[in-house]
């Protein structure tokens, strides 16, 4: 029996017709089963998704359903006509609806009788439905009352329901897309979730994305790996035997010849143990966490998302407080729940490559490299700012890191991707802290910008500042980390030097 | 050729600053509609004493407000501090004398602290906040003078005239407002307010302690706010007053917003407020002279002000924040 329910083949999209989002990918869901699609930030996985639901059309590419070849629904009313919905993976809830007002929202016209709403009767339909998919939950109770996994599972309820409300015939098996349901929730939650969601296999498909490795290994039946807008691996996890770090492999596997080559080990490591931690633990995210960082080295975590990784160097920048553990910096007690603005006191700089997070984007050039260095330009005696002062700051940073800019008043937004990250590690530059933390620096800016960033932290190395390093990029590990920590589960597993981690990660 | 080029900066930086102030462009188009209109009227010296008197009442209650703008929150307790304050004087007066006004800037404050430490701790929308506890200082001020508007001698000497024409009020609030615009432009605290406003998680990256800036945004809010109301107690009678007035707190948000300081924060500032209040005590002084009804003219004053917040918030499209 030809058991396949929907298949995607060939598909092609761009995007201002320079970003291609999907080179031609296929995948296919099947009955009763969850399948999982997997690949790293800007895979494609959302645009395919989006594409399934309607919310954007392919350039070329076919659509079957139940082995008929289809046209592309063009709405998600159209995607519902065939059985496909998609539970987003946050903001989907109305914390104050009732879940049977909620399991109904939109559909409400079919329950009204002489112009009110017939209560009675949805409540009714309301409990049926929760029952037969094996949701347990009071549908008078509040949403905002549920448990989180409670609430993404009558989210997926709703879904179910809206196909079976909006399908063409009677046997269209409802198909839904869960766009990393998971993100939002604990172990526990999540494990309750899957536990509801293997139950209800037998009522539809699923299609599930995400990019946290164990739970797909565990969870779903055959698995799909995007990378950069092609298809590159399909398993099908019940008949083949793969590990964790397989499947990590094939989601972020690249070339060695991507590699550039390390600066050699010139630089002068002092002897001193600048930051140290010791069993550090946030309960839920990371546990035994050990490291002594030495004056002038820089340690990276790496794993995948959901590792624990991004959690371990937001608790050292103070943005989120550590439950157990002793953290110090040069031998100076760091407290659990210090701010940001007492750790950078203590010589620890944070720097996000997320654009937007750490500029002020309608401030001028200077103005974002002064914000850090107040210190640098008020006036001995007066402490007024020097404005000379702010602006000599800027135009050296300017041209040092050949930021291309008309002057150094300019606003910021107006500024390119690259140049804005040069920017934001410009200032630190002039800062020099102790300890830099970089949480992914080189996040969504083109090649040769990185390359210049690459080479600004080298200097700062150099010069002595310690950094700590997570990022989705392996080659930047190689290239800036003297020791490479790998975390998965929110422990460390390996620790590797970075010759070692090359030869990993290009096998 | 020398000439040229030093004209062409002139040029220049005009253009930047209409730019940065594009409220000039709508006080200067006033100034010509309204001269136009009544010559006579509206240059006479009687008119101009009575510009000045009103911006002098707009630019005190503004000016302090404005600190807390600029981090993208909210200050409406200034006309409660004015009339706490001064009720607290007309007690105090028999055992401190003259120097019972001192009472006002204590209570702007102390009020200040108050507010920043609920909203950061409690984590309240401080418009609501504020709102309330303008609503108890009234409530106060009327329970402790009993009821009546208490008249306190012994500071003739603010409004005493020193130059003919200019009331003296007028020029006791220039050294105010400069110190406002020199704390504003030369102060990091201010430079932190702003980042606050602009993006506050970015604050927070750059080690600003966040918390403790909002506090201080609110003390600067009550201490400029009492420090103006010590003028304007005696400018606007030299008594406690009781009634609340819609006017009185409306009005110096439109000069905030008018001024093209944002109510989301992140930009602007007392300079700003300064040119709100003037532009905005044109308009309502060349209405008050057409034979307007009082009435139209409070519409019209409601629709500037829905007005310069749609443009206000407009001006930032510009910024994409992602």
């Amino acid at each position: 029996m030809n058991d396949k329910l929907l298949e995607v083949k060939e598909v092609y999209k761009t995007f201002d017709e320079v970003v291609h989002a999907l080179k031609g990918v296929s995948i296919e869901a099947r009955k009763n089963e969850i399948v999982g699609v997997v690949g790293e930030n800007g895979a494609g996985k959302s645009t395919l998704m989006k594409i399934l639901v309607g919310v954007y059309s392919p350039d070329k590419g076919e659509l079957y359903h139940k082995g008929k070849l289809v046209p592309f629904p063009g709405n998600p009313k159209e995607a519902a006509k065939r059985g496909i919905s998609i539970v987003y993976q946050e903001n989907g809830v109305i914390p104050w609806l009732k879940v049977y007002q909620f399991l109904f929202l939109g559909h409400e016209d079919k329950y009204i009788q002489f112009m009110t709403l017939q209560k009675d009767s949805m409540k009714q339909q309301a409990c049926e439905i929760l029952q037969e998919l094996h949701v347990e939950c009071d549908v008078d109770a509040f949403m905002h009352e549920l448990p989180l996994s409670n609430q993404k599972m009558i989210e997926i309820a709703r879904a179910i329901l809206g196909v079976r409300l909006e399908r063409e015939d009677s046997d269209t098996t409802p198909i839904i897309i869960l766009d990393e349901p998971t993100a939002p929730l604990t172990d526990d939650e999540c494990k309750e979730l899957f536990r509801d969601l293997l139950k209800m296999k037998k009522n539809a498909s699923f299609i599930f994305i995400s990019h946290i490795i164990p739970e797909v290994m565990e969870y779903t039946d055959r698995v799909h790996v995007l990378r950069d807008g092609n298809l590159v691996a399909q398993y099908d996890l019940s008949k083949e035997k793969m590990t964790e770090e397989d499947l990590f492999r094939a989601i972020v596997g690249r070339k060695s010849s991507e590699y550039i080559s390390r600066s050699g080990d010139s630089e002068a490591l002092g002897e001193d143990t600048i930051l140290s931690a010791k069993n550090l633990t946030k309960r839920g995210h990371f546990y035994d966490i050990s490291f002594d960082l030495i004056r002038g080295s820089c340690i990276g975590f790496f794993g995948p998302a959901g590792s624990g990784k991004s959690r371990i160097i937001r608790t050292i920048a103070g943005l989120t407080n550590y439950d157990e553990g002793e953290l110090t910096a040069k031998e100076q007690m760091l407290k659990p729940d210090e701010l940001p603005h007492v750790r950078l006191s203590r010589g620890i700089g944070y720097f996000s490559g997320e654009t937007g997070k750490e500029l002020f984007l309608n401030w001028s050039l200077s103005k974002n490299i002064s914000i850090i260095n107040m210190e640098k330009i008020l006036g001995k005696i007066t402490r007024v700012i020097q404005f000379s002062a702010e602006r000599k700051m800027a135009e050296k940073i300017v041209q040092k890191l050949e930021i291309k800019v008309p002057s150094v008043g300019t606003d910021c937004y107006s500024l390119s991707g690259g140049n804005k990250q040069k920017v934001s590690v410009g200032k630190w530059l002039e800062r020099n802290p102790d300890i830099l933390l970089l949480d992914d620096p080189t996040i969504g800016i083109d090649v040769g910008a990185r390359e210049d960033i690459y080479q600004v932290l080298l200097e700062m190395k150099r010069n002595g500042i310690s950094m700590i390093l997570v990022s989705d990029e392996p080659k930047e590990y190689y290239i800036l980390c003297n020791k490479i920590m790998f975390v998965m589960d929110g422990r460390i597993q390996k620790v590797l030097g970075p010759e070692e981690f090359r030869k990993v990660m290009s096998t | 050729m020398n000439n040229r080029n030093s004209k062409n900066k002139v040029f220049q930086r005009i253009k930047q600053t209409l730019k940065m102030h594009p409220v000039i462009i709508v006080l200067l188009a006033l100034l010509i509609i309204f001269g136009s209109i009544y010559p006579d009227r509206f240059f006479s010296p009687i008119n101009i004493k009575s510009i000045l008197r009103q911006f002098v009442t707009l630019m005190l209650f503004a000016l302090g407000p404005t600190f807390v703008v600029l981090t993208g929150s909210l200050d409406l307790s200034y006309v409660g501090v004015w009339m706490l304050g001064g009720v607290l004087v007309w007690m105090v007066k028999p055992i401190l004398g003259i120097f019972a006004i001192i009472m006002i800037p204590v209570v702007g404050v102390t009020t200040g602290f108050l507010v920043g430490v609920i909203q950061t701790k409690a984590k309240i929308p401080s418009f609501i906040l504020t709102l309330s506890l303008l609503m108890t200082y009234t409530g106060l001020a009327a329970l402790l003078a009993e009821g009546y508007p208490r008249a306190v001698e012994g500071y003739e000497f603010i409004t005493a005239p020193i130059i003919r024409y200019v009331p003296s009020t007028f020029l006791w609030t220039i050294p105010i407002i400069a110190a406002a615009i020199f704390f504003m432009k030369y102060t990091r605290i201010c430079v932190y307010l702003n980042a606050i406003g602009s993006n506050e998680e970015g604050a927070r990256l750059a080690g600003i302690n966040v918390d403790k800036y909002k506090i201080l945004a609110f003390m600067l809010s009550g201490g400029f706010t009492g420090v103006g109301a010590i003028i304007l107690f005696q400018h606007l009678g030299g008594s406690a007053q009781m009634e609340l007035k819609l006017n009185t707190l409306v009005w110096p948000l439109v000069a905030i917003v008018l001024g093209g300081t944002p109510l989301t924060g992140g930009s602007g500032g007392p300079q700003r407020t300064l040119l709100g209040a003037i532009t905005f005590t044109i308009f309502y002084r060349g209405l008050y002279l057409s034979a307007l009804h009082p009435t139209m003219v409070t519409l019209l004053v409601g629709v500037l002000l829905i007005v310069a917040i749609i443009i206000s918030a407009r001006g930032l499209k510009g910024v994409t924040v992602t």
